[in-house]
């Protein structure tokens, strides 16, 4: 079971600062790899907070934690915060006025076993 | 008294007390500038050649004969730099024929290239402060990008102009995709976008500015919107990422809609800039080559385009120096993957996943910390700072000019 969704990056304080500190700690990565999804999505996945789902598109594929969002209703949309776990999704081809599409990631979203993708497994990825 | 070099605000009122491995006091400090100077005492580069710890003469040495030995380099990242570092920067570029690109030409560029060449009108913050009584963050959040932002200048200081209380006196708006942290501080005037919806909201309040009813949108809150702005005394436009990634090649609309609101009122826009002397890179590239960002020196001219961008140029040089930077975790994955790929050569006071891969590293010292310089905060205004500790670290200035003696 997956579902297709757009997902839109922002930027969050407290995931910006422990980066400044570190970007191989624990708790960055707990704050970086994690999807916002709406409710309506929670439950078409059948997932609940902290649970791994695997987001992947033509681009990459990546394991991270799911969260239901605060955010009003926003069914079909999904949020990640900036960072190298929601950039594997990215496009870098060049869009009309050659901007990346940090905030048009469309992506299949559906539940997964696997652990969270480690940066050692990125950093693999991208030197192969 | 220090400067914060944590983001294009430049804070100057920083007061710290350092004591061995922490900062032991810290006034006027936001949490996003307290992890920037935390990092002083955490993750250090080291001068290293593919992986072993060398001496900073051979790993600068190192660093230069790579870059001669490239045909097609690439220098990049430069927003985190001074305008003194960035000068040596666009003049090693020069040197030897190499592609030079910042961290604008994947994020503000679009919007700053129209404030430096005078096409949409600009204030600094401190006009904001005494005049403004309208801000409108479009796309951008400062409670998360630039914490001090509506404290220091856009919503609770007093100013000029604006001697009565924020209630009173001023309106802040937010334009974005999601429920943003500034977006709840001021939830009356909070107008959901959806992705990439950006430039029919645009096109609707043009027509509600015409007198008109829009066709899309919650029309009533439209026409409360246009009513605001038109009544708007001194209005500012902060758009951010959100905005410019949204637009994209429709950015005159954006352009178009500041000059309507300037036949009405007085509306001026400052671009949310995150690093810190990202304007000074694209001021000092105006006046150097008529281009603000992404220029190649190949053939002994300035060439401009999106082929000379990061993302493209990544994967047409054979060689790059990072300067300031973490393009493998803040590029997209085709671009980081390029780069990873060649001869890389990152300074860098701390590590990061562009450090680890790089076949050189250079240590260098943290600005505003560690090093002084001039940097241009996000509305172009000069700031100096000097250093409030001692470091045997080179300063960014220092380093790029031993590569370029070496050379």
């Amino acid at each position: 079971m997956s579902v297709e969704l757009k997902i839109a990056c922002f930027e969050d304080i407290f995931q910006y600062e422990a980066g400044e500190k570190s970007r191989f700690s624990d708790e960055y990565r707990q704050l970086s790899a994690v999807i916002l999804l709406d409710k309506q999505d929670m439950a078409s996945l059948g997932v609940k907070d902290g649970d791994k789902v695997l987001v992947e598109n033509e681009i990459s594929k990546i394991v991270v934690a799911a969260k239901t969002s605060d955010d009003e209703p926003h069914a079909g949309l999904a949020f990640m915060i900036n960072s190298v776990w929601s950039n594997q999704l990215l496009r870098d081809d060049l869009c009309n006025a050659s901007v990346p599409g940090f905030k048009g990631i469309t992506a299949k979203v559906g539940p997964s076993q696997g652990e969270v993708t480690g940066l050692s497994e990125i950093v693999q990825r991208m030197r192969a | 008294m220090t400067t914060c070099t944590g983001c294009s605000l430049l804070c100057e009122d920083i007061e710290l007390v350092l004591k061995t491995g922490a900062i032991s006091e810290a006034k006027n400090l936001c949490r996003k500038g307290q992890g920037h100077f935390q990092a002083l005492f955490t993750e250090r580069t080291k001068p290293m050649i593919d992986g072993k710890e060398v001496t900073l003469d051979q790993a600068i040495a190192k660093a230069a004969e790579i870059l001669k030995n490239a045909r097609t380099p690439l220098l990049y990242g430069w927003s985190n730099s001074t305008l003194e570092a960035q000068t040596v920067g666009i003049n090693l570029s020069k040197k030897i024929g190499a592609t030079i690109d910042d961290t604008s030409s994947f994020c503000e560029g679009l919007l700053m290239e129209r404030i430096l060449n005078g096409k949409i009108p600009t204030c600094t913050l401190d006009d904001v402060r005494n005049f403004a009584d309208t801000s409108v963050f479009w796309g951008s959040d400062p409670s998360n990008s630039h914490p001090r932002h509506l404290s220091r200048f856009s919503y609770y200081p007093r100013g000029e102009k604006r001697q009565k209380s924020y209630e009173e006196e001023r309106t802040c708006m937010v334009v974005d995709v999601r429920k943003s942290a500034t977006a709840h501080l001021c939830s009356n005037y909070y107008f959901r976008v959806p992705p990439e919806g950006d430039a029919e909201f645009l096109e609707s309040i043009l027509t509600v500015l015409d007198g008109k009813i829009p066709k899309t949108g919650d029309k009533k809150r439209l026409i409360e919107l246009g009513t605001i702005l038109k009544k708007t005394e001194f209005g500012v436009i902060f758009p951010g990422q959100g905005m410019i990634y949204s637009l994209q090649d429709k950015m005159d609309l954006f352009e178009e809609l500041v000059a309507r609101l300037n036949e009405i009122t007085t509306f001026k826009v400052i671009p949310m800039v995150g690093h810190y002397n990202m304007r000074g890179f694209n001021q000092l590239m105006l006046g150097q080559t008529g281009f603000i960002n992404s220029v190649s020196f190949q053939d002994g001219k300035a060439t401009h385009g999106p082929e000379q961008s990061v993302a493209v140029a990544a994967k047409s040089s054979d060689a790059a120096l990072v300067i300031g930077s973490d393009p493998l975790s803040s590029l997209p994955f085709g671009t980081a993957r390029a780069l990873a790929h060649i001869p890389l050569i990152a300074i860098d006071p701390r590590r990061s996943l562009t450090t680890d891969a790089a076949q050189v590293v250079i240590p260098s010292a943290i600005s505003g910390l560690e090093a002084g310089g001039t940097a241009l905060r996000m509305d172009g205004t000069r700031i100096s700072f000097d250093p409030i500790t001692k470091s045997e670290r080179l300063s960014d200035e220092q380093i790029l000019t031993r590569i370029m003696e070496a050379i």
